[in-house]
């Protein structure tokens, strides 16, 4: 038995290249679908710029930069877990799971505070909820508002799969040899890295551009 | 497990619903997809029937102008997502990569069925707005009409292209890693065939553009749905930007729904001309020039958009540049064929019809890239034309002809050369009956996309709906004579058209794991000159090296 | 234990960067605000990249080029076009 998950593979070196590349490509991917969502941003941004800037006041850089600060460390005990796993100590690698998943729940938990907030303050111009913004040039904060929650609902989505992907994985984690354990830490890893990345450009182009 | 208990064919596998349903074999998977895929080809082949029939007479006789612009609506989106963007890659790619690299599989076996069943899924919620009551936005989803005033079940289909895009994605990634971590020992990357070069090239353009249609469609179902105005200029947004997206996705698209072709004559003309390809490496090289190049010109459909004039000068002159790589395959095909020792089988007829047909497309191309042309062309039937010829005439004959190709290691049985023959000249007489008139029509003027029209265009209007119902007999035809090979025809031997390549040298058809060993490869593709050589190009007893 | 370090020296680096990028904001630089925001992403990047996502060997190297090259024609071109 050479230990390898599947047929295909003669040996477990080929095996974890081929996962470790496939989810750098698909990291890839998922990064076109995230630029093409800046560019629409960027071309915004550039048409409307005073307004954004002051829409993009009416954030809270308090809770934005904690929630930054969250995602950091989860995406270091991310890194705590892949190194633990290949090292096969597998109790801290455990710990080191959860805490990143309670650290996923942690930012979208503080999100939804946002969020809350400002649909208090009439700034949700979704689902018909009414608009109130007092600042100049209303239409277009108003579209500023629009791009903020679609580009951080679409990357809550993103971190939502990834809680479900570490949930996944520690559901089958007794069951699992270590090679495949290993092999899915990594994987899971580098997707949950990728979110995080996508969040260390949005905070910046959301919160603090032109303020 | 021994060899004794092994099925000897991947088809006596089991033929329980489940054992199709929930295998993980690529060669199974490939089967899933080319029966979805032939049952999308002619319900949307239906539509485009209904269309030509409405418009052999100026009148707008047969259906009301609304229910023809869900008619061609729903035809583009069935063609290009739900038939031509898979059509190649998931079912002959899906069967022959593997085979033809000496692996025993695709790298993620389960992803393969995965992606099948998110083709699936992808495709209900497209069939639920065809029945619901269609689209009438064209299959380019154009904002403002598709986010303002499009009151179809626009947001199901978008969604449905969407979902289907995560399929092609799955697809893009598997051959990739595929292509890049399971050649067998000694198939170096320029002794792959051209087939895998452009599956390759082909996975590339699927992983990098499909994301950026992704993102536009979802703005376009967020727009509908919450009114969030992204591509509305009352509210800040800019309809443009959705072209942008849109053709940075479909011009590339467009070489997704080529390139796999390209691969399937590169294997047929060698073969029936017993010579090895002409300029290997700049077929191979040019493939993915192709793809990267392919990026660089999405502008050129958006001359008469209002982008910046800046801006079309650029597109205009890259979209000719992007025509070199294929013309070099063009050449290099033509001249595999000189001095061949060339015989006409079905697949080779097809190859070489696929050969003009996409010649003269691309030369159409031309005229549309050119900039001031292309004002006076744009919107006509001249460009329907234009990418009918090379969609249809190339991507669905090269289609046909790899089907027969390689239809005895599918299935391990032969299949009538005459009625092979007979179809494939009745399908490009079809054709260019169908399309030749299609130029004339747009560059006198006619636009697209409308179902009454002035009456001096209906003399070729009338051509082309006479050809439109050739071309239906002649892509029907193979339903017969191909399925009742499955139940009547010989038994195929193991590599009846004597080709080289390693697919070639499995049984037919080939064993459930493809190899008990793995091959090792010792010479280049195509050498179909070193006579007497070609069924040694591996052997299958010798064990690979450690 | 000099992976661990290493990880540490990440976080900590990041945490940095992120006191670095809200600290600037509050500094009016004219336009320089944005050019530097950005560069403090990119630099966060490479650091998640390089140490948390190990970023070696040829395959993965690629995917991340192409991907690269990709966006940059995506905007290029875009910003040329409109
Ligand atoms: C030889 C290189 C090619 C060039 C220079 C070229 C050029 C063009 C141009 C300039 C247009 C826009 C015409 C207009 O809308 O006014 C166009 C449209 C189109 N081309 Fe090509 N083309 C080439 C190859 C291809 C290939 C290989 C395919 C497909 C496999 C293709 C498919 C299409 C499609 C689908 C459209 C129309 C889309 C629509 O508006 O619905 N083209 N082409
Ligand atoms: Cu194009």
């Amino acid at each position: 038995m050479s230990g390898t998950e599947s047929i295909v593979f003669d040996s477990p070196r080929r095996e974890w290249r081929a996962d470790t590349f496939a989810m750098w490509v698909f990291v890839g991917s998922e990064a076109m679908l995230f630029g093409a969502i800046f560019l629409v941003f960027l071309f915004a941004h550039i048409d409307f710029g005073p307004a954004f800037a002051s829409a993009s006041k009416h954030l809270s850089l308090p809770l934005g930069t904690f929630n930054t600060a969250v995602l950091i460390t989860s995406s270091f005990t991310m890194a705590l877990a892949h190194m633990f796993a290949l090292h096969k100590r597998w109790r801290p690698a455990v710990w080191s799971l959860l805490a990143t998943s309670s650290l996923g729940v942690c930012f979208l938990v503080v999100k939804g505070i946002e969020y809350g907030k400002e649909i208090d303050e009439g700034l949700a111009p979704l689902l018909g909820l009414p608009f109130r913004y007092a600042g100049p040039d209303p239409v277009h904060a108003e579209f500023f508002f629009s791009l903020y929650f679609t580009m951080t609902c679409l990357h809550a989505l993103h971190l939502v799969g990834g809680i479900l992907a570490i949930a996944g994985l520690l559901a089958f984690w007794p069951k699992a040899r270590p090679g495949n354990r290993q092999r899915r830490v990594v994987a899971v890893g580098l997707y949950w890295h990728f979110v995080d990345i996508v969040w260390v450009f949005m905070f910046p182009v959301l919160y603090l551009i032109n303020r | 497990m021994t060899s004794a208990m092994m099925p000897s064919t991947y088809l006596a596998e089991g033929s329980s619903p489940g054992a199709w349903l929930l295998t993980t074999d690529h060669k199974r998977v490939a089967w899933l997809y080319l029966v979805s895929l032939t049952a999308f080809f002619f319900l949307g082949g239906a539509m485009a029937v209904l269309m030509r029939v409405e418009l052999a007479t100026p009148a707008g006789d047969l259906v009301a102008d609304d229910i023809y612009n869900r008619l061609f609506s729903l035809h583009g989106i069935i063609m290009v997502w739900f038939f031509l963007v898979p059509s190649i890659p998931a079912t002959l790619g899906n069967f022959l990569l593997p085979l033809m690299i000496g692996a025993r599989d695709l790298a993620f076996p389960r992803l393969n069925l995965a992606s099948w069943y998110v083709f699936i899924f992808g495709s209900l919620f497209a069939l639920f707005s065809v029945v619901a009551g269609g689209v009438d936005t064209g299959w380019t989803f154009y904002t403002p009409l598709s986010t303002l005033y499009a009151n179809g079940f626009v947001s199901t289909a978008a969604l449905g292209v969407f979902i289907v895009g995560f399929s092609t994605i799955m697809t893009g990634i598997n051959f990739i890693v595929t292509v890049h971590t399971l050649r067998a020992p000694g198939l170096t990357w320029f002794r792959l065939p051209i087939f895998v070069w452009t599956l390759y090239a082909t996975s590339l353009v699927m992983v990098l553009a499909t994301p950026v249609l992704a993102a536009s469609l979802i703005l376009i179902v967020l727009e509908r749905v919450f009114g969030i105005g992204i591509f509305n200029p009352d509210l800040g947004g800019d309809p443009l930007l959705f072209q942008h997206l849109f053709w940075f996705y479909s011009h590339p698209a467009v070489y997704i729904m080529i390139l796999p072709g390209m691969g399937v004559v590169s294997e047929v003309l060698p073969c029936f001309s017993r010579r090895p390809l002409f300029g290997y490496k700049a077929v191979a090289l040019s493939s993915m020039a192709i793809a990267v190049f392919g990026f660089l010109v999405w502008g050129h459909h958006m001359f008469v958009s209002g982008q910046s004039a800046y801006g079309s000068v650029i597109f205009s002159f890259l979209s000719f540049c992007v025509a070199i790589p294929s013309a070099i395959k063009v050449f290099n095909w033509s001249l595999t064929l000189r001095k061949g020792e060339i015989s006409f089988e079905t697949s080779m007829l097809y190859a070489l019809f696929f050969l003009g047909l996409f010649t003269f497309g691309g030369l159409a191309g031309l005229f549309l890239a050119a900039l001031a042309v292309d004002v006076h062309l744009h919107d006509t039937y001249f460009v329907i034309a234009h990418f009918h010829y090379i969609m249809v005439g190339g991507m669905v004959t090269a289609y046909m002809a790899g089907l027969h190709f390689w239809w005895p290691k599918l299935t391990g049985r032969m299949y009538s050369e005459t009625a092979g023959r007979i179809a494939a000249t009745v399908t490009f007489v079809g054709f260019n009956l169908t399309f030749f008139p299609q130029y004339m029509l747009g560059f006198d003027g006619m636009p697209r996309r409308y179902h009454t029209y002035p009456p001096e265009f209906q003399f070729w209007h009338v051509l082309s709906s006479a050809g439109a119902v050739v071309l239906a007999i002649g892509y029907l035809m193979p339903l017969f004579y191909l399925g009742s090979s499955l139940f009547r025809g010989a038994r195929a031997p193991d590599n009846p058209w004597n080709a080289t390549g390693l697919e070639w040298q499995t049984s037919s058809p080939p064993p459930p794991h493809n190899f008990e060993t793995i091959p090792v490869v010792t010479r280049p593709a195509y050498a179909y000159d070193m006579k007497g050589l070609e069924h040694e190009r591996f052997s299958p007893h010798r064990p690979a090296p450690p | 234990m000099s992976e661990l370090q290493k990880l540490v020296f990440g976080y900590v680096g990041l945490l940095a960067l992120l006191a670095l990028t809200v600290g600037s904001s509050f500094l009016d630089l004219g336009g320089f605000n944005v050019a530097l925001n950005l560069t403090i992403a990119a630099a966060k990047t490479v650091l998640i990249a390089l140490l948390f996502m190990h970023l070696t060997g040829t395959l993965p190297r690629l995917a991340v080029a192409a991907a690269g090259l990709w966006l940059v024609i995506l905007f290029g071109l875009t910003v040329i076009g409109r």
